[in-house]
């Protein structure tokens, strides 16, 4: 069961201004309720598998200059800072 | 009973490269968004590579401060949003399929007093913010993200400081040790921050986030206690929450949030595999970690029979315990160290005088040798090491030049 | 002009001399302009293809050394950043973000002088098995243009369906390449997770999805493999594949091999049309000396919650990094708030991304995790296990790529867990990490069927082998456009 404030809360968190509430929690209600299956898997003990890598596969500690002036290539403010609205 | 825990973020500033670009870890050169790439830009389609001497070095620390360090270690995202968060989410470390984190419970003594240490994780420092803009209608955010990707290591104690001075010892105790370990310089402006939590006759702990340096972290702890205490005394409930320091009338504030709390919806970071650190590549880095200062100042006590005072200002100081080790120790070691640490003191008391400083232990054996033979006397020892510092010329030259040639102690 | 030729074939001919790469680089562009109006496999076309297979026309002569694609003109889905090229992944979010630099898998093609002729459409963000959810409008089935052509890489399917280029790379995350490449008659390969580098692919669900090449044969497949795959300094999760030579015996055949056909994938709800399919292509099997008999696998069913679940989950947190603040979209800053002005922002992102997002907050919350995202987890787990398992009898698995034949656009878009259900044969393969390809095997009332041939990790060439004995007993008609 998913209630359209727990639909508001969820869209508050991934900052998606979700004016028509009723229409996404019909939706996600569907999916959500399809993903009940899960719960007749019996999967209670299972442990995840991990992928993994020794430490001498990383990359070595150099310092290497990216060629280009990236902030020229993205949105920028005179070529210098991003600019983000006002923080509250 | 008060209670105070830590929570301390290290950069790693001695390493090269950013931990999951190589653009350079130490930004502080840099004109604005000058050390960037698209990896630490978060560029769409970019993936993190990561760091192996950066986790080298978080080893180290870990083992330094006698924390359990896992043979496997796993990366984690903490989801949130923020401008100086390029992707959105933070690539940190976590504890929450067992033991993942580069270093789990140790401890350190403090006086004499043993602080434990939860665990120590590896992660990555955000950009910077400055804010642009008078009147609150007018204001911007400027991102500045040179800094986004540096190594972080963040050390996380229990609650089991008693008062501000023991917070104080302890961290003058940790920037040495992350000096001598030649992993971070503490004196760079931002290296080493910390966040504390706070809490008196067992009521509610209180986080205190937003202080800025070492010297405020007293403060801000020193005042928290004193503010819980006089709540205590009038009965008034102590209630949980975080506070952040104003820096500006240094005091501690409640921070009223507008967002409910955060669910930073905590997964592994599928992009980094977890990592195999063996037990050899253990040993090997015990082996090469740098002596601690506290095997230093032991053996600079029993070896050298050097006064417990004077061994400890010594060994806790790398700049010094360079000098004095590469001296020559096995005939004045006495005489060195007491040249180190009552005339050089003065004369090397900042980073800009011990970078200009043309001082080599050479000299400090040729001084000793001087002294204790009695070719020259403590006074003009005292000028000399002021020449020598300045110029590097040899004693030789120096004794000459200034005709300190004398065996009487009259001045 | 001939536009029907594999890669093989076009590297034979210009080799040969009987063909010069910038003449067929025009004639594709000309194919494009022609029929892309009615298919709109194209979002983007490259104004400087011709000129680029001139050039490789002029090294040919010279003389020099020349790369193995001879100048061969290739579409790129548009989730692959191209540098100095509009990378849009089909959104409104990225409509103006130009890529600073080239994906490892362009680089490499790059270095064997291939031609890129364009971006192509896909769902937005690779969200989807229609592409009819592309912010800018669906692709169109070159088999029948009221059907889908299934998704998300449908553009890439359709350009090289209807000789719109020779190859194209596309993405898999639940079945993207697979799907589209049996919707639409072609040859679509999905590798063991790290032997092509993500780096450059804009991440969806970063810990299941590959590259993979959609092609017009099987030897092209490997032909490409043997360009795209290695480890890659810029992805951590790219495995060292021993540099083999995919094409090399690529037709010893299946003699005694043993094949489980996946019951599961087989049962309640599939088309008679593609069931019979299916049973044909295992007698034709069995026919070069393997052994099939069914095997049944029993987390396949729960293998589409799972999925989900955890594709949701990546999502959310892939796409959080699209904020409108260092790319995107014209939309100044000023006046707002942040939390306000990036609510606002993102609403750029099209009903079923959102939808994406929504169940990608929801399933990791705190609140929710233990009886969503972990237990997802958990299936995949014991699912990959089940399927190693399996491989230790098996050398292959079989089963339709999809259950169902192509249908008409719009006729799933408003059931999402009739849509979700589409993925059932696919989302196996991603889950597990297992190497997996779709081979086009027949034709139903105008419809293409393709059948799913699995191998276990690592096992990428072996699977080649028998997907090219499969296809090698089907000789199918051409595309009627």
């Amino acid at each position: 069961m998913v209630t359209e404030e727990e639909i508001e809360q969820v869209s508050k968190l991934m900052k998606i201004d979700v004016h028509d509430h009723k229409e996404f929690v019909e939706k996600v209600h569907s999916m959500i309720n399809y993903f009940d299956i899960l719960d007749s898997a019996g999967v209670e003990d299972e442990e995840f598998t991990i992928k993994d890598l020794p430490l001498s596969c990383l990359r070595s500690d150099k310092h290497i200059p990216y060629e280009e002036k990236l902030i020229e290539l993205l949105k920028n403010y005179k070529g210098t800072f991003v600019r983000a609205p006002k923080m509250v | 009973m008060t209670k105070i825990g830590l929570e301390i973020h290290c950069q790693l500033t001695k390493l090269e490269s950013k931990l999951f670009c190589p653009c350079k870890a130490n930004y502080r050169e840099y004109a604005p968004n000058t050390n960037i790439c698209p990896i630490c830009m978060g560029l769409p389609g970019t993936l993190p590579r990561l760091n192996q001497k950066a986790i080298e070095k978080a080893t180290m620390i870990a083992m330094a401060l006698n924390c359990s360090t896992p043979e496997k270690i796993a990366f984690f995202r903490k989801n949130y949003f923020y401008p100086d968060l390029p992707k959105n989410f933070q690539i940190t470390q976590l504890n929450i399929y067992g033991d993942t984190s580069i270093g789990g419970s140790g401890m350190i003594i403090v006086g004499d007093k043993k602080i434990r240490i939860t665990r120590i994780q590896l992660e990555e420092d955000p950009g910077r913010l400055i804010y642009e803009g008078s009147s609150s209608k007018n204001q911007i955010t400027l991102v500045d993200y040179n800094r986004a990707g540096t190594p972080l290591v963040e050390i996380v104690t229990e609650p089991d400081f008693e008062n501000p001075k023991q917070v104080r010892e302890f961290l003058n105790i940790l920037s040495d040790l992350l000096e001598n370990l030649d992993v971070s310089d503490p004196s760079l402006e931002g290296a080493m921050r910390a966040d504390a939590n706070v809490s008196i006759e067992g009521g509610n702990k209180i986080e205190i986030k937003n202080i800025g340096s070492f010297h405020d972290l007293e403060k801000a702890v020193h005042f928290e206690i004193t503010r819980q205490e006089s709540l205590h005394a009038r009965d008034i409930l102590i209630a949980q929450e975080t506070r952040h320091w104003d820096d500006k009338r240094k005091i501690t504030i409640s921070s009223r949030s507008k967002e409910e709390e955060l669910d930073y919806r905590y997964f592994l970071e599928g992009d980094i595999p977890w990592i195999i650190i063996e037990k050899e590549i253990h040993e090997k880095l015990k082996s090469e970690m740098p002596e601690s200062i506290s095997s230093k100042k032991e053996r600079y006590v029993t070896k050298y029979g050097i006064p417990d005072q004077v061994a400890d200002v010594l060994s806790s100081d790398k700049f010094y315990s360079d000098l004095f080790d590469k001296s020559d120790t096995e005939k004045n070691a006495k005489e060195i160290a007491n040249i180190i640490t009552t005339d050089l003191m003065g004369l090397v008391d900042t980073k800009e005088k011990r970078q200009q400083s043309k001082l080599e232990s050479s000299h400090l054996t040729d001084l000793a040798d001087a002294i204790q033979s009695g070719k020259i006397t403590r006074t003009s020892a005292k000028n000399a090491l002021y020449e020598i510092v300045k110029s590097g010329k040899k004693l030789e030259q120096i004794i000459s030049e200034f005709d300190l040639g004398h065996v009487s102690d009259e001045n | 002009m001939n536009l029907k030729l594999s890669a093989l074939e076009f590297v034979n001919e210009v080799k040969n001399g009987n063909l010069s790469a910038e003449d067929f680089v025009s004639a594709t562009i000309e194919r494009i302009k022609k029929i892309d109006g009615t298919l709109h496999a194209f979002l983007n076309v490259n104004k400087k293809a011709v000129e680029q297979a001139q050039l490789v026309d002029k090294k040919i002569k010279s003389g020099k050394k020349v790369g193995s694609c001879f100048g061969m003109p290739l579409s790129v889905k548009d989730n692959i950043c191209i540098k100095h090229s509009k990378t849009t992944c089909a959104s409104k979010m990225l409509e103006n973000f130009i890529a600073p630099y080239d994906a490892t898998v362009i680089s490499k093609l790059k270095e064997q002088d291939a031609v890129f002729v364009g971006k192509v459409n896909l769902d937005e963000f690779a969200m989807g098995l229609t592409t009819e959810f592309s912010a800018y409008g669906p692709s169109k089935n070159p088999w029948n243009p009221d059907y889908v052509p299934g998704g998300s890489s449908g553009g890439s399917a359709v350009s090289v369906s209807a000789f719109e280029c020779v190859a194209s790379l596309g993405s898999d995350t639940g079945g993207s390449v697979r799907n589209p490449a049996s919707f639409c008659s072609v040859v679509g390969f999905k590798p063991t997770y790290g032997l092509i580098s993500r780096y450059g692919l804009i991440s969806y669900a970063n810990s299941i999805e590959q590259i993979g090449p959609i092609t017009r044969t099987v030897k092209d497949t490997a032909f490409f493999l043997n360009i795209l795959s290695g480890l890659d300094p810029n992805d951590n999760t790219t495995i060292n594949s021993g540099n083999q030579d995919f094409l090399d015996g690529i037709e010893l055949g299946i003699e005694g091999k043993k094949i489980g056909i996946i019951q599961e994938m087989i049962g309640e709800g599939i088309d008679p049309a593609v069931l019979s399919a299916t049973n044909e292509a295992v007698s034709k099997l069995e026919g070069f000396g393997a052994k099939c008999e069914t095997i049944s696998i029993d987390m396949v069913k729960y293998s589409v919650a799972s999925y989900y679940t955890i594709t949701a989950t990546e999502a959310g947190s892939n796409l959080a990094r699209y904020d409108n603040l260092r790319y995107g979209y014209d939309f100044p800053v000023e006046g707002f708030e942040f939390n306000s002005y990036i609510s606002k922002a993102r609403t750029k992102f099209g009903p079923e991304v959102i939808r994406r997002m929504i169940l990608g907050g929801f399933v990791p919350s705190s609140g929710h995790a233990g009886k969503y995202f972990l237990k997802a987890l958990k299936v995949k787990s014991k699912l990959t296990k089940e399927v190693l398992e399996a491989f230790k009898k098996y050398d292959y698995l079989v089963a339709p790529t999809v259950p169902i034949l192509p249908f008409k656009i719009g006729e799933k878009i408003d059931d999402p867990v009739a849509l979700f259900l589409v993925d059932i044969n696919t989302v196996l393969a991603n889950l597990t990490g297992v190497p997996s390809i779709s081979v086009p095997f027949s034709i139903s009332n105008g419809l293409p069927i393709g059948i799913q041939l699995l191998a276990k990790p690592n096992d990428d060439k072996s699977l080649l082998k028998a997907a090219y004995s499969l296809e090698s007993t089907v000789k199918l008609p051409d595309v009627p456009i």
